[in-house]
């Protein structure tokens, strides 16, 4: 039997009051979309905090200081009481001199509450610089950061995309890359962009990482799109279809991390693409080299069989996860504490757990107290987690913990795929790791004698 | 062409005088911006042992506060990662007000996480929507055990300067009216980030090492991960000594103002003169100057190689002391003393005229102390735009370096300006303070005119100034 406990597994009275969050505001998932198009001007109109922010988003597209700007209106008592938009009007007409191509405006909570209005000063301002301007109303208390990247998706595609007329042949468009909790999930946009290359698909645009600014002129010439996240993206994705029958594929699908998950989407990307000789060839391929690789490396994961797990994560990476440390690693996950609850992420969730015959509790938009008292009641012998759930284990005397999601205390310089067969083994490999590192003894018994 | 780059040239005390006019603070400060208020203000609560923050605001200030001054840094020090909880204000919220649900999460925070001490912290929805933070913790005080507090502290409300100092003001209600003084013992006050960081620890364990050397105890290191228990017995010490003169000042003076207990005002304790002060700042009220003078003369002593070095790379020079990504306003002018101690002459590179805006009370200070070194601002601190500003400055340090035949450069490694240069953010290099702090710029410094020859790599250059 199923056991989905659902939100309110936790709440009691006062549960909803306060809350230790996982998450970032939607400010700063709207920054973070924003700052993956290449070259552009991120303006924060807000005080000088939410600026911070914004910084952290820059850091999680990878974006580069050579070319991508971000500016702050740095908002103070002054234009709280008597409004900001000239302010905002000022610095837009100053960032000129930076030669951008494109600026986006992001509203924080205080210029929404006061009433700046954004769009309009935005549309006032255009004649007046020599590059585009996208205002994205997306003050923090708009929602978390999921929301943020959907809300910046909506006023991106509504701003830059227009019916280009004719698709081509073969065409994907890739949403939200970048709401993923792999430290490095540029790594799983990559390796998404190599499969659709083999099968002969043209990816048109990528929302966003690395955005062309002439990728949104092609985005509605896709004939089909991806969304790369369980958390955030499929308002995009509906609109696309809604407005430019862009079909999506792999729809209610978990994404592909392990054998099963994804072997089925390769699958079904070689039959919507034509390319079915292709999928099964890489997925044959595929699982040839992790079981070579593990057999030849290793395999620690023998010493781990059967142990009941928790995966405390994201939807996009704890929901395919739980089909790969079941099947593939012969673990028994008790506990799933998702940091987010979208409708169609629980179904796929409920879909997986049927076809696995599991019954862990499941915590959806889980906050830090509520994972840990989870953890505590559970018990499990090994978490997939972050930096967060280490701290929790040791205190409970929980085994192991396997830093997979952010923030993890690990530097990553090369992006790490936990899609695909790669993935697989770069997964097993951040298991191998913490693994080791737990039994490092902190003691010495006697001094060497050299 | 100098000219050109060069925005002001003058002492301190001149270009203080044009900031007091507003001559020197650009109208847009569109890039380089430091934290907002009430991430300053977290920051210094933070520094409390189980205390439980209640962040009357959006999930998004909230997480980044906790990110950057909790997760990463316990890590660190061997400390439990405690909660950073918040109302996660949303629309309806700030339609309707959230006083009720702040009083329904104090409560559930007490519940939660059994904490010695709440602090509630307005955001800036919950400033603008004018929710009453205080009135709401005296409510909550009523009905838990825990001691509640608020700090108005939207980051709108001021500059970061004003978050630090309304958290160290808001922390002297917890402190009570003392049975008996704590003999030859005093607080280290102006530290923050406590139970996950103080910046740089060392140089903390050397004021402390420096304290129990001349015979004086400390009661705590307010804020830098001290307990609700040192916060609440911190009247009953003699004398606070300051961690940093520039955050410990405001502390120091309301203490004093109102509880009248003396606050020893000496800079940081970088070289010799300075350190000694410090030391003497403590020793003198405490009742210890021989025994301090003995530590002194011994520990000096002690450090005859040391200040050769350092004299040796010093005498003479022209030291280019950039603040811009390192060490920050206060430690630069405290080098600036330094250098000129072991016979420099310091130039000042770069302090931002917010920044002098901003650290007014330290700054008139120092000059008060007769600290007036020569200051250098050039066009590139005021570019738009991070990549350029950096870039900009750099070439502009590489012209003022040549402009000297015997320039030295003291800063970070972002920069190399092709002269001897001292790296003080090499991470081994800590303390600066003190006397082991000497012992370890002498190091700095030995290595500096060793390799002084060699060129910036192609790897370095590239990565932080383009192709």
């Amino acid at each position: 039997m199923i056991d989905l406990t659902g939100t309110s597994e936790f709440t009691t009275t006062l549960a909803q009051r306060c809350h230790d969050p996982y998450l970032r505001c939607a400010f700063y998932g709207a920054a973070q979309t924003a700052l993956g198009v290449t070259g552009c001007c991120v303006l924060a109109h807000s005080p000088q905090g939410c600026y911070m922010l914004v910084d952290a988003a820059f850091d999680w597209q990878g974006a580069d200081y050579t070319e991508t700007l971000i500016l702050s209106t740095k908002l103070c008592e002054d234009e709280i009481v008597h409004g900001g938009e000239e302010l905002l009007a000022r610095t837009i007409l100053e960032a000129q001199e930076l030669e951008v191509p494109i600026m986006f405006v992001l509203s924080a909570c205080g210029p929404e509450i006061i009433g700046d209005d954004i769009v309009a000063v935005c549309e006032d301002m255009r004649s007046q610089v020599n590059f585009k301007i996208v205002p994205i109303k997306c003050a923090g208390f708009r929602g978390d950061q999921n929301d943020g990247i959907d809300i910046a998706l909506d006023a991106i595609l509504k701003e830059l995309v227009v019916d280009g007329g004719k698709k081509v042949s073969h065409s994907v468009c890739l949403i939200a890359p970048h709401a993923n909790s792999n430290p490095t999930w540029m790594g799983d946009l990559l390796w998404v962009k190599e499969i659709l290359n083999r099968m002969g698909a043209q990816v048109l645009a990528t929302l966003t990482h690395d955005t062309a600014l002439s990728e949104f002129r092609e985005v509605s010439s896709a004939e089909s799109c991806i969304v790369l996240s369980h958390d955030a993206g499929q308002k995009a994705g509906d609109y696309l279809t809604q407005q430019f029958g862009i079909e999506q594929l792999c729809k209610g699908m978990p994404l592909p991390v392990g054998f099963t998950n994804t072997h089925r989407w390769l699958k079904e990307l070689g039959q919507r693409l034509d390319a079915q000789d292709v999928a099964e060839k890489i997925a044959s391929d595929g699982e040839k080299m992790v079981v070579e690789q593990c057999r030849r490396k290793g395999l620690e994961q023998f010493f781990m069989h059967r142990e009941p797990v928790a995966i405390v994560a994201d939807g996009t990476v704890g929901i395919p996860l739980l089909h790969f440390i079941t099947e593939d690693l012969e673990m028994i996950p008790r506990l799933l504490c998702l940091r987010s609850c979208l409708q169609g992420a629980k179904e796929i969730l409920e879909r997986e757990l049927e076809e696995l015959n599991l019954s862990p509790k499941v915590i959806y938009s889980a906050d830090v107290y509520q994972s840990k008292l989870a953890l505590s009641e559970v018990k499990p012998e090994a978490v997939f987690g972050s930096n967060i759930e280490r701290h929790a284990t040791e205190e409970l005397g929980i085994p192991f913990v396997f830093r997979l999601v952010n923030p993890i205390s690990r530097f990553r310089s090369i992006n790490r795929q936990y899609f695909g067969y790669m993935g697989m083994l770069n997964i097993i490999e951040c298991i191998h790791n913490d693994w080791l590192d737990r039994y490092r003894s902190r003691k010495r018994s006697y001094k060497a004698r050299w | 062409m100098y000219d050109s780059h060069i925005a002001f040239r003058g002492t301190l005390q001149q270009l203080l005088e044009k900031v007091e006019r507003g001559d020197m603070v650009p109208k847009l400060q569109a890039s380089h911006a430091p934290p907002c208020k009430f991430w300053t203000a977290f920051q210094v609560i933070n520094g409390i042992r189980h205390m439980a923050p209640v962040i009357h605001g959006p999930k998004g200030c909230t997480y980044s506060v906790s990110s950057e001054y909790k997760m990463n840094n316990c890590e660190y020090h061997g400390v439990p990662l405690e909660p950073t909880s918040c109302t996660a204000q949303n629309e309806a919220d700030v339609v309707y007000g959230g006083e009720a649900k702040l009083l329904e999460a104090v409560k559930e925070a007490e519940q939660r996480y059994h904490p010695e001490l709440i602090v509630i912290f307005s955001c800036c929805c919950s400033g603008i929507i004018g929710d009453d933070v205080e009135t709401i913790a005296h409510k909550a005080e009523q009905e838990v055990n825990a001691k509640v507090l608020a700090i108005r502290s939207e980051g709108f409300g001021g500059d970061f300067r004003s978050g630090y100092e309304n958290a160290f003001s808001v922390i002297m209600e917890l402190m009570e009216p003392p049975t008996k003084k704590m003999e030859k013992t005093i607080n280290v006050i102006g530290a923050r980030q406590g139970p996950t960081y103080t910046e740089w620890t060392e140089d903390l364990d050397e004021i402390e090492r420096m304290v129990y050397a001349i015979g004086a105890k400390i009661n705590g290191i307010l804020c830098g991960g001290c307990t609700v228990e040192e916060i609440r017995r911190a009247r009953a010490v003699e004398l606070n000594a300051s961690w940093c003169y520039d955050w410990g000042q405001k502390l120091g003076d309301l203490m004093e103002e109102r509880f009248g207990i003396p606050y020893a005002r000496t800079g940081l304790p970088y070289g010799l003169k300075a350190t000694e002060e410090w030391i003497m700042g403590v020793a003198g009220p405490l009742g210890l100057k021989e025994r301090a003078i003995e530590m002194v003369a011994k520990e000096t002593g002690n450090l005859a190689g040391e200040i050769d070095t350092l004299r040796r790379f010093f005498d003479g020079k022209t030291a280019l002391v950039e603040i811009t990504e390192f060490p920050g306003p206060i430690r630069a002018l405290a080098l600036a003393r330094m250098v000129q101690e072991f016979g420099a002459h310091p130039i000042v590179v770069n302090i931002h005229p917010y920044t002098v805006k901003e650290r007014m009370p330290s700054i008139k200070f120092l000059l008060g102390q007769g600290q007036n070194p020569e200051v250098i601002l050039t066009k590139g601190l005021f570019s738009l735009g991070t990549f350029r500003s950096s870039w900009e400055t750099e070439a502009e340090l590489e012209m003022i370096a040549a402009l000297y035949d015997n320039a030295i450069y003291l800063g970070s490694p972002l920069r190399q300006p092709g002269v001897p240069q001292v790296n003080l953010t090499t991470m081994t290099g800590y303390p600066h303070f003190g006397y082991r702090g000497i012992r370890n710029l002498a190091r700095l410094v030995q290595s500096s005119m060793e390799h002084a020859h060699r060129p910036r790599s192609r790897l370095f250059r590239e990565v932080l100034y383009g192709n």
